[in-house]
């Protein structure tokens, strides 16, 4: 912008306004710097367009007003308190109205080991209290997964381990790869928006993976925006995110965590060797099964037959063996087993004779030898 | 029936050939359940022997996050 100067008795003389727009215009071709400091008098409100806070230097209080459009500043769910040291990545700006100087922050960082750790435990303990790590959210991994997605950074090795893991094991595997920014202010909106990407081309088994890395490269991996979508990931998530003594809290949401990248890949895929085998075993099984059912029902029959072909003998001699028997009672009962014992059997007439006749009675004797006549005496 | 997985044809099978084991199959259902296993083992057999298996990139969307 052209500020013009009027001339007031040979001096060139500015309004406060062209001055302070000329100021503004100058300042704003100034780098975008980061600048780091403390932070103190955060003021947030809704109603308000933008966060304010006050950067100061811990060395001499030195201080440097910051201003950042409130979204960004929410979008950045850093939570920050008064007393935190951080970076403020930004360029310096006028309001040309009030001729006020401030820093208009892009983005901001927690700066220092020690703040950041705080801010991870609160974070830990506020998504814990949600029950987001919760044992009985885990869920199991598919056997065989139809298609495999995979959260990386471009740096080729965590990716490769991965995809070589996957490949070796499982030959037929199907590979969904989002590579993404893994580390930086851009990460953790990155891999949120890559795991929903993922999800929405229909994979159902997800695996984030990054190397190893500074503990600030692992931030993003412990970003409440991740660590949701980890939570919230419609299909199992396995994290496979830094070394084994890190543990970011997206390992913590995941539903399995991995030491290295090598071990997630082996562990959403089943070993096809291992697979053949169980499909021929099943197969063997199957003959198998259906052959010893064939022959079982075979033997059945076969006893079927052969006890219907016996049928009418048995039936025969059984018949003939319970006559034997009626015939050994009869013959038991009847009186010519008594006679043979050497009892008569008398009659006069057809009358069997129990009283003394009258003597000179014709008689019909019969002993066991035959019958005889005889006369009463 | 057709969109079945591999992991559900494989627990099918299984099933079958547990049952074809226990024996206790009539002549009849043991001809239909032998079908079918043999079905699922010929299905199971080509996608582990026919698929070739893909690596895919997913378009990098820097838009989405640059603001």
């Amino acid at each position: 912008m052209k500020v013009e100067a009027t001339e007031v008795e040979g001096r060139k003389v500015y309004s406060v306004r062209a001055f302070n727009q000329g100021i503004a215009g100058y300042i704003e071709k100034l780098p975008t710097v980061w600048v780091e400091g403390e932070v103190t008098e955060l003021r947030r409100q809704d109603r308000w367009a933008s966060v304010f806070l006050t950067l100061k230097d811990p060395e001499d209080g030195a201080c440097l007003a910051v201003q950042m459009p409130r979204g960004q500043f929410d979008g950045l769910r850093l939570e920050l308190q008064n007393g935190e040291r951080v970076h403020v990545y930004g360029r310096p700006e006028v309001y040309a109205q009030r001729g006020d100087f401030h820093l208009r922050a892009l983005t901001i960082e927690r700066y220092g080991l020690g703040a950041h750790l705080a801010a991870l435990e609160r974070l830990k303990q506020k998504l814990a209290a949600e029950g987001l790590f919760a044992a009985a959210r885990k869920r199991a991994l598919p056997r065989i997964p139809a298609l495999i997605g995979l959260v990386t950074g471009n740096d080729a090795a965590a990716k490769r381990d991965v995809l070589s893991a996957i490949t070796t094991r499982f030959p037929p595997a199907h590979v969904l790869v989002a590579e993404t920014y893994v580390q930086g202010p851009r990460a953790a909106p990155a891999i949120a928006t890559a795991i929903a990407d993922l999800c929405a081309r229909g994979v159902d088994v997800l695996i984030l993976a990054r190397g190893g890395g500074s503990f600030e490269d692992l931030l993003p991996f412990s970003d409440e925006r991740v660590v949701r979508a980890v939570a919230e990931c419609p299909v199992p998530v396995v994290s496979a995110v830094g070394h084994e003594q890190d543990t970011p809290l997206c390992d913590l949401a995941a539903d399995v965590r991995a030491s290295t990248p090598s071990v997630a890949g082996r562990l959403v895929v089943p070993d096809l060797a291992e697979l053949r085998a169980w499909l021929d075993r099943a197969h063997a099984g199957l003959g198998r099964g259906a052959r010893r059912i064939v022959e079982r029902h075979g033997e059945r029959l076969a006893t079927a037959h052969d006890r219907l072909r016996r049928a009418p003998l048995l039936a025969l001699e059984r018949r003939r063996a319970r006559l034997d028997t009626t015939r050994g009672r009869l013959l038991a009962l009847s009186p010519r087993a008594t006679l043979e014992r050497g009892y008569a059997i008398v009659r006069s007439g057809d009358a069997l004779v129990r009283e003394p006749p009258a003597p000179g009675t014709p008689l019909a004797v019969e002993v066991a030898g035959g019958p005889f006549g005889a006369r009463s005496e | 029936m057709t969109e079945q997985t591999f992991e559900q044809a494989q627990v099918e099978l299984e099933q079958i050939v547990e049952r074809l084991e226990r024996g206790d199959v009539g002549l009849e259902e043991l001809t239909k359940l032998w079908e079918r296993g043999e079905e699922l083992y010929r299905r199971c057999a080509e996608q582990l022997a026919g698929a070739q298996g893909t690596i895919e990139e997913l378009a990098r969307r820097l838009d989405a996050q640059q603001t």
